[in-house]
């Protein structure tokens, strides 16, 4: 008894240190940076006369649910947000393969890629709407061209992962195409195509929303505008809370998850 | 026996290596020109898909790249593109001064304590999901319509950036080192001065290059919301003059700049920290 005591006391400075006080836990300085930042939205709320504060947002959100906003305009969202994550997921898989397997198909896709990156989700939503006129289309492609080159470039990292070694062997020793594909390839590239899917969410919902302010008679980023046109800023910061805490949502809660099991395999050894 | 053959010819082995030596490079030229002939080709695919679609769609949908061209060269020559650039990234490095301001501390925070670290986690990984809508409107409800809107738009996105760099800066700063410069019983002041700081600026400006590409879009967005001159206003004033040519004229100056400039941060990076081992071997 008095020894395990002893040796505790002992081995506390050099090796593991003591258990923190309750106030000081990783939970309660989480809880606290929460509480910190409400204080300091009321804080600017009282400051800046233009900043709704926490009292207004609720009562607007509430009152947004019951009018029956939120449901309608974050369904048409979604569905415009997902099929443009489709088609850039499903090119953007394509492309990142081409340019994992071979050099010059790297260096061919590689200039295009580049600028496809540099270009700003608001020019896409601008030329769209020019494009297309008012509609679901803009939305979609803004989405879909925004979030490809962000895949592609993921994928054709993964792609080039592949251990080159493990792939010559297998291929030496008479291991089927299908196998190679099955336990070589895809455990590989999976978690890169989950790291680059959570890009393009990140991305993709940033130019939806964008698109949709511009050019959309409905969906969330056209109710967002309604409010901030209207110079009701309280309606606004609702639809804020709302966007925020939905791709919060997806990406820190379920798609942080998958990448986390998709790269189990690296992570553990 | 082995010995034998480079014995009797001791200029013939090394010719043979030489030969070897430049049959490698010639091998490499060659591929490096290969590569080089298939990213042309990457371009000028592009050009002809472009000219292409323009042929295709009707009336003045999508201009070629020749009348764009002409436009970008209009907007160079009448000094527009200086002003306005110039506008602009002024405002990026401003936000970046801020960023550094507020989150130096932070990060350093992050870094020495577990508390600070477990306190700010959270804040600092969502602010990098927040859609860039969110920053830009949110300072123009604040400020208005005015210089301050990006300069705080850039701020809130590149201080996150900042914060994760110093915090892992810190963590990394060698433990020997100043546990040495204790013992030779040097002052708090002379370890921050000449351990720490020396440590944290390579990752201050890590943060800036890494984020710049962020807070430069960040910055034309705000812009494009309510700015009265800068690159993003200019590309509203497009938009609202239905002049597809001159709002694809400012995005490709809008990328050639960002590139460039990115490319002077990595150079710079690797001049101005040549002196750490690892930037050494890295290049």
């Amino acid at each position: 008894m008095s020894t395990a005591v002893q040796r505790r006391e002992t081995s506390a400075p050099t090796g593991e240190p003591a258990p923190p006080p309750w106030y000081a836990t990783d939970l309660a300085a989480r809880l606290s940076s929460y509480v910190f930042g409400l204080l300091l939205w009321i804080v600017l709320a009282m400051a800046f006369e233009r900043v709704p504060g926490p009292d207004e947002v609720v009562v607007r959100l509430v009152q947004e649910f019951q009018l029956g906003q939120v449901f309608g305009h974050f369904g048409t969202t979604m569905f415009r947000f997902g099929l443009g994550l489709l088609v850039a997921a499903v090119g953007g898989i394509a492309i990142g393969v081409l340019m994992g397997l071979s050099p010059i198909s790297r260096a061919f896709f590689e200039s295009p890629v580049l600028v496809g990156l540099s270009i700003p989700a608001i020019i896409w939503a601008f030329l769209t709407v020019m494009w297309f006129g008012f509609g679901w289309k803009a939305p979609v492609t803004t989405v879909a061209l925004s979030a490809l080159p962000f895949v592609a470039v993921n994928v054709a990292k993964g792609v080039l992962g592949v251990s080159r070694d493990l792939r010559d062997m297998s291929r030496a020793y008479g291991v089927s195409r299908a196998r190679r594909i099955r336990e070589l390839v895809l455990p590989a590239v999976t978690g890169y195509i989950i790291a680059g899917v959570r890009f393009a969410v990140i991305i993709g919902w940033n130019a939806v929303l964008l698109s949709e302010w511009f050019g959309a008679t409905d969906g969330v980023g056209f109710r967002s505008r309604y409010w901030y046109d209207a110079n009701r800023f309280g309606g606004f910061a609702a639809w804020v809370v709302l966007f925020v805490v939905f791709i919060v949502i997806l990406d820190r809660v379920i798609l942080e998850r998958a990448s986390r099991r998709a790269f189990r395999w690296r992570d553990e050894s | 026996m082995s010995t034998g053959v480079t014995d009797q010819f001791p200029g013939g082995a090394l010719a043979a290596w030489e030969q070897g030596e430049a049959q490698g490079r010639r091998a490499l030229r060659q591929r490096q020109a290969r590569i080089l002939m298939f990213v042309l080709l990457g371009w000028l695919t592009m050009l002809l898909v472009w000219q292409w679609g323009s042929a295709q769609l009707p009336g003045r949908v999508l201009p070629g790249p020749w009348p764009v061209a002409q436009e970008m060269w209009e907007i160079v020559a009448s000094g527009r593109f200086v002003r306005h650039f110039l506008t602009s990234v002024t405002r990026t490095f401003m936000g970046f001064g801020v960023a550094a301001l507020v989150g130096v501390p932070v990060g350093y925070a992050m870094g020495r304590s577990r508390y600070w670290r477990a306190f700010f986690h959270d804040g600092v990984t969502i602010s990098g999901t927040v859609p860039a809508l969110t920053y830009a409107v949110m300072s123009l409800i604040i400020f208005g319509i005015s210089t301050i809107g990006p300069v705080l738009a850039v701020a809130l996105v590149s201080t996150p950036y900042v914060a994760l760099n110093v915090a892992e800066g810190v963590r990394g700063v060698d433990r020997d080192l100043i546990k040495m410069s204790e013992a030779f019983g040097r002052s708090r002041r002379e370890i921050r001065r000449h351990v720490l700081i020396p440590t944290i600026v390579p990752f201050v400006y890590a943060a800036v290059r890494l984020s710049f590409a962020v807070a430069w879009k960040v910055e034309a967005l705000t812009e494009v919301f309510g700015g009265r001159n800068g690159v993003g206003f200019e590309i509203r004033r497009e938009y609202q003059l239905f002049n597809v040519t001159g709002l694809l004229a400012w995005m490709f100056l809008f990328i050639a700049f960002m590139l460039v400039i990115e490319r002077l941060l990595a150079v710079s990076e690797r001049r101005l920290l040549a002196w750490r081992p690892q930037e050494r071997a890295g290049i």
